[in-house]
């Protein structure tokens, strides 16, 4: 079946140039901003590029075919130098769809091919950057069919039958816009808002904008902080819509031994995370949502389909009350203890976690109280801040225990809590330095592992022989007989 | 309580690490020989070349002799049947259990210093992260490979 070499749709095209054009975006930053007038030269320069990168994307499409045979996706593709790439339907971990802005009016999708290795360098194994949908399907389907021949083999399950589907989680609207409204987003927003109003300095009159409200200036602190209040209003805004979009319609559901979860209005992005690819469940409560009881759940997963390399953190319920937690995903990641009981630090380290957070905001304090006098005092408020963010740090350090789960919490800025399974820790370390030997503590550090990297956890200052609980618990040498 | 890991690093490691040390202390020889320049240069004030040398002194004291003999003391590691432990370190000191069944692959690599004195470092890799045992004999390293690449591989496990 569809054996012929086939062309994806043109809007490939445009999507690669659009691609290299992103590549671009960064060197072309600089360039503006540390290129100075280049005026003419420098116009006609970059519509000599955006051409070439026009006329290489066609060329692209042009040589991209792909084609089923024999159970294998071949992908041809490449300008100069040709490359042929066969990938057998036994090593695809997953197809995931996508629908981007310019999918959607042709009613297509994009669609990433999978495979164990390729979670490596940020890229999928093959993109089909753009292809209709009687046609993903068309794979999805080749691919169901090989695998089922593939496990005929031992038993007679029918196949033929739907996939069994399960919503674990859909976001409420109330949820939707609460998750909007805290998300961190902001701050990103007002630092592209800031870069980009001062390279328009060169193209406003800001002076003589200013000039009209000198006076008003002179009069006060209050204009400033109004500007201010409404600045980080707007960007707080912009982060909420972009939240909004980002987040509509998100959906978590269980199809046969995956978990797959769609999100998005304008660009629908769909991930699949084959449960026995998890490797740890991990709660994270940022300091607005905490007060409310609301929480965040990521997975850490082995590969998949996921999008960054450096680490596949998933999201897995944007926002939750917390208490919840274990209602929903319990009857899905059944191995996992939700609500453990945790042991926490003891009270002699709360003096060294202040201590750190002392010593930790000292420097970004003492420059600005030299050099900029009359507005520096107000780095003083860092101190208050940094010790109250070490009392919770204190707070939050935590572990447990219980059967082959280890449970660790703790905080950076967020407060975390990881679930891992003594089989999915990669390994485990325990530190301790000269101080926290007087004083009979000891740091834990387990690692997992995360799409090409690791992820875990690290709680500082615990009682040691704690510590040493963790460490003999996860020892494979003295109790080898009931390993695993 | 397990017990502590047993097996030291060469000795030699250590004459290598004081090497590395000696050739990092070029770098603070040069700063203090310029400020020392620059002082007699310019006229600054006299206690600078004094500041310059005792500067040189405690750097290469400490990179030479302080830091590579206690980091010696200090490093054990031993490998056994299920895993590998590892403890390391100077102020801060790191004790590290890697199952066997966790380890993906094992390198041994040597940098010109280290073929020089007949040493080479193990790199234990996990799928999360790499482990080194630095400056074993080179037969010793190789012989570690092999014992670590053998057992590793009997236990396959789902990552």
């Amino acid at each position: 079946m569809m054996s012929e070499p086939k062309r994806l749709h043109p809007v490939a095209a445009v999507a690669n140039f659009f691609q290299s054009l992103k590549e671009l975006l960064l060197p072309v930053f600089v360039l503006i901003i540390f290129g100075g007038e280049g005026g003419f030269f420098q116009f006609i320069t970059s519509g000599i590029v955006i051409l070439l990168l026009l006329l290489s994307g066609i060329i692209t499409w042009l040589r991209f075919t792909y084609r089923i045979e024999e159970g294998e996706l071949r992908i041809e593709s490449g300008v100069f130098v040709r490359k042929k790439r066969y990938i057998p339907f036994e090593r695809i971990q997953s197809l995931d769809t996508s629908e981007g802005i310019l999918q959607r009016p042709f009613n297509l999708v994009k669609m990433k091919v999978e495979t164990a290795g390729s979670s490596g360098k940020g890229d999928a194994e093959a993109v089909l950057t753009a292809i209709n949908k009687q046609e993903a399907s068309l794979i999805q389907q080749a691919l169901l069919h090989s695998k089922s021949q593939a496990s005929d083999a031992d038993d007679d399950r029918d196949l033929s039958a739907e996939p069994k589907e399960d919503i674990v989680y859909k976001i409420s609207p109330g949820e939707l816009l609460l998750l909007s409204s805290t998300s961190g987003g902001a701050g990103v927003v007002i630092s592209a808002v800031v870069a980009f109003i001062l390279q328009l300095d060169e193209v406003l009159p800001y002076e003589r904008i200013f000039a009209q409200f000198e006076h008003f200036i002179k009069n006060g602190i209050l204009f400033i902080s109004i500007v201010i209040f409404i600045i980080f209003f707007i960007a707080w805004l912009i982060a909420l819509i972009g939240s909004l979009f980002k987040y509509a319609d998100f959906t978590v559901k269980k199809v046969d031994n995956d978990l797959i979860i769609t999100r998005g209005l304008l660009e629908k992005r769909q991930f699949t995370i084959p449960f026995n690819r998890i490797q740890a469940v991990k709660i994270t409560e940022n300091l607005l949502r905490q007060p409310f009881g609301f929480a965040s759940v990521y997975v850490e997963s082995a590969g998949g389909s996921l999008q960054n390399a450096s680490s596949s953190s998933v999201l897995l319920l944007p926002i939750t009350k917390k208490s919840r937690i274990a209602d929903i995903l319990k009857p899905y990641l059944t191995d996992y203890a939700f609500e453990p009981i945790l042991t926490p630090a003891p009270r002699r380290s709360c003096v060294r976690y202040l201590f750190r957070g002392f010593l930790t905001s000292i420097l970004p304090m003492v420059l600005p109280l030299l050099f900029f006098r009359p507005w520096g005092y107000f780095a003083l408020l860092l101190l208050p801040f940094s010790l109250f963010l070490s009392y919770l740090k204190y707070k939050d350090a935590g572990w447990g225990i219980d059967g082959q789960q280890l449970t660790l919490r703790y905080r950076g800025l967020l407060k975390n809590t990881v679930f891992m399974k003594k089989n999915r820790i990669q390994k485990l370390s325990m530190e301790q330095s000269y101080f926290q030997e007087r004083a009979d503590l000891a740091t834990a550090d387990a690692a997992v592992m995360s799409g090409f990297g690791g992820s875990g956890g690290t709680v500082a200052d615990l009682e040691k022989r704690d510590v040493q609980q963790v460490y003999e618990w996860y020892s494979y040498t003295e109790k080898a007989e009931d390993r695993l | 309580m397990i017990t502590k890991p047993q097996k030291r690093i060469s000795k030699r490691g250590l004459k290598v690490w004081r090497i590395a040390g000696a050739i990092h202390s070029i770098l603070a020889f040069l700063a203090a020989g310029g400020a020392i320049a620059l002082t007699i240069i310019f006229d600054w004030p006299f206690w600078i070349i004094g500041a310059a040398l005792i500067f040189f002194a405690a750097y290469a004291y400490v990179f030479i002799m302080l830091i590579p003999s206690l980091r010696w003391k200090r490093w054990r590691y031993e490998v056994r049947e299920n895993e590998i432990e590892i403890q390391h370190g100077v102020f801060v000191i790191k004790s590290t259990l890697i199952p066997m069944i966790r380890v993906q692959h094992v390198d041994t690599q040597q940098g010109p210093i280290l073929r020089k004195y007949r040493l080479a470092t193990v790199a234990i890799s996990t799928a999360a992260t790499v482990h080194e045992i630095p400056a074993l004999d080179v037969d010793e390293a190789e012989q570690l490979r092999f014992f670590i690449s053998n057992l590793a591989r009997v236990a396959a496990d789902d990552v």
